[in-house]
């Protein structure tokens, strides 16, 4: 019997009560002039070099306000935004319940594991005009290849996790007669949180390329395809906005993880976070 | 089946009329290792047995048979006459490494058994409090396990086993991983709350001590596989308190039980290859 590992929390024998190293103030300027530095050179390098339809930092900044009140652009976000969050919430779902069981009933692992790994290491790229197939170029199309791109990771995360949940919690749960439900929810899904927010990650990350790939090729409304049509109408700072709220998006639900985290489950203290 | 000297006691036993647990022939195997061989032992409804041996000698995987958790190779075990062939209703364990859930609370690590039982809401609400209480917990039931130190802790594993009113304790190493001064602390409280709901109680330890403080008999597994080498009777009144441990009777019974852990296997069991 040994402490469990997966969980940074185990036992911890003596130590005293609520001990937390203060965290260091970080200098915001140290992120800032990052960013600073950059968007200079890149201002520079097109102010020197490049056509004067390319984007530039203080272009891009000066159609900012105009774009994000434009119906065009707030058609495509929510184009975007509503699919990858209707995608998201079904490959967590299944993913975590497909991935749950394959971690814990054998013959399901057995009969999917492969399939699931072959899947989840195909680029969805290539399913794409099969899915087209089947839906069409439909919005359809583009929620089925959102779904196909985070079900797999959120699946295969969360089955290493039901995995290597501790035998000291099983067995604390066996004993208190926990069925298999009980321990399903109860014990394997909340040991694998680590597993769980790390795939939900991946699955954030591959949801949001799915859906800008899919309008590229599918040419439905949304920010992917409004950064292509603006591309090519020379429009680049506009197309830039685009990519800003892609990008903002994208961390945007990152952090909402880390801090639905830290609200709903204070016993989960990430690494220096 | 190699039938093992004996001490008189087992088989005089005046408890074993009214016998909680009954184990009977009891072996385990892990493939060809054999763990244990031919245990037989009786446990009274109001009785405190201790186990001692060397660690590895198959004292966690006993307690495990008699709950349930893992199956015998040989034997068998009743409780109150019916054989344990999945975790029974009525019996609570006590682990080494506190087996608490990171996840929960102390309350709601507590209120598990009574959770897992089906015991409604409201009934829990009601009956918790007052096992927290006993343990000295009380203040700390909305604290998680890694806000309390291993003595806390392990209260609150205690609080969680004593809550499903178990006919039957089993108590693995249960101060076995705190610090000295926390181990006694906990003994004499483990004692004072045993005096005032006697259970039937199988309590491993390593600490020879502790076996003699804690136990009405003390069992000595021995042997490879371990048999039941020796069973002593602690004659020490009830209730047991720190003045017991100054007791000449207590100093004779530890001397009793150290000879009998350090002498060699072949003073009294020959040695089976
Ligand atoms: N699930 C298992 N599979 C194989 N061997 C095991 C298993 N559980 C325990 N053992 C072995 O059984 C022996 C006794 O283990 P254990 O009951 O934990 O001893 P103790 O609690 O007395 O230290 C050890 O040698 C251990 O390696
Ligand atoms: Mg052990």
């Amino acid at each position: 019997m040994t402490a469990a590992p997966a969980t940074h929390v185990g036992s911890a024998a003596g130590r005293p009560a609520r001990t937390r190293r203060p965290r260091l103030p970080y200098p915001v300027w140290v992120k800032g002039s990052t960013a600073l530095v950059i968007f200079a050179l890149w201002e520079l390098f097109t102010h020197v070099f490049a056509p004067h339809y390319v984007a530039r930092p203080t272009r891009v900044a000066a159609v900012i306000p105009e774009v994000v009140t434009s119906s065009e652009f707030l058609a495509a976000l929510s184009g975007t935004v509503v699919p990858i969050v209707q995608g998201m919430v079904v490959a967590v779902v299944l993913g975590t319940v497909v991935g749950l069981a394959m971690g814990q009933v054998r013959w399901i692992d057995r009969s999917l594991k492969i399939y699931v790994y072959g899947l989840f290491a195909l680029p969805m790229v290539a399913v794409l005009p099969l899915v087209t197939m089947w839906f069409g170029y439909t919005e359809g199309a583009r929620l089925a290849i959102i779904v196909f791109a985070a079900f797999f990771p959120m699946a295969l995360s969360m089955y290493d996790g039901s995995r290597s949940v501790s035998r000291d919690y099983l067995e604390v749960a066996s004993s208190f007669r926990a069925g298999r439900l009980a321990v399903w929810f109860g014990v394997v899904l909340p040991a694998s949180l680590p597993y769980v927010l790390a795939g939900f990650r991946l699955a954030a990350g591959r949801a949001l390329i799915a859906a800008v790939v899919a309008e590229y090729l599918i040419g439905i409304e949304g920010l992917g395809f409004y950064i292509l049509l603006n591309a090519r109408s020379f429009r680049h700072n506009e197309a830039f906005v685009a990519v800003l709220a892609l990008a903002l998006f994208g961390i945007l639900t990152l952090f909402l993880a880390r801090w639905a985290t830290r609200r709903w489950c204070p016993w989960y203290r990430q690494g220096a976070g | 089946m190699r039938s093992t000297p004996r001490d008189i006691n087992a088989v005089h036993d005046p408890a074993a009329a009214t016998s909680r647990i009954q184990i009977r022939g009891l072996g385990k195997y892990f493939d060809e290792l054999c763990v244990f061989d031919d245990i037989d032992l009786d446990v009274g409804s109001a009785e405190v047995v201790t186990l001692v041996g060397p660690s590895g000698c198959g004292k966690t995987t006993l307690l495990r048979c008699i709950d349930g958790l893992v199956a015998p190779s040989t034997g068998e075990v009743r409780i109150d006459g019916a054989p344990v062939v999945e975790p029974p209703e009525g019996v609570a364990v006590v682990f080494q490494h506190f087996g608490l859930f990171p996840w929960k609370t102390v309350f709601r690590n507590v209120a598990y058994g009574l959770r897992m039982a089906g015991v409604s809401r409201r009934a829990i609400a009601e009956r918790v409090p007052a096992f927290i209480e006993l343990v000295g917990l009380r203040g700390f039931e909305n604290s998680y396990p890694y806000q309390l130190s291993g003595g806390m802790q392990q209260r609150a594993g205690l609080a969680r086993a004593l809550a499903v009113e178990p006919k039957v304790l089993l108590m693995d190493e249960p101060f076995g991983a705190l610090d000295a001064q926390t181990r006694e602390v906990l003994q004499f409280e483990l004692l004072r709350i045993w005096d005032t709901r006697p259970t039937s109680m199988v309590f491993v330890t390593h600490s020879i001590d502790e076996a003699v403080l804690m136990g009405d008999r003390v069992v000595v597994l021995k042997g490879r596989p371990s048999t039941v080498h020796q069973v002593i009777d602690v004659d020490l009144a009830r209730p047991r308190t720190r003045a017991t441990t100054t007791d000449p009777r207590f100093h004779e019974l530890r001397e009793q039980v150290w000879n009998l852990v350090m002498s060699t296997p072949d003073d009294h069991n020959s040695v089976e290859r």
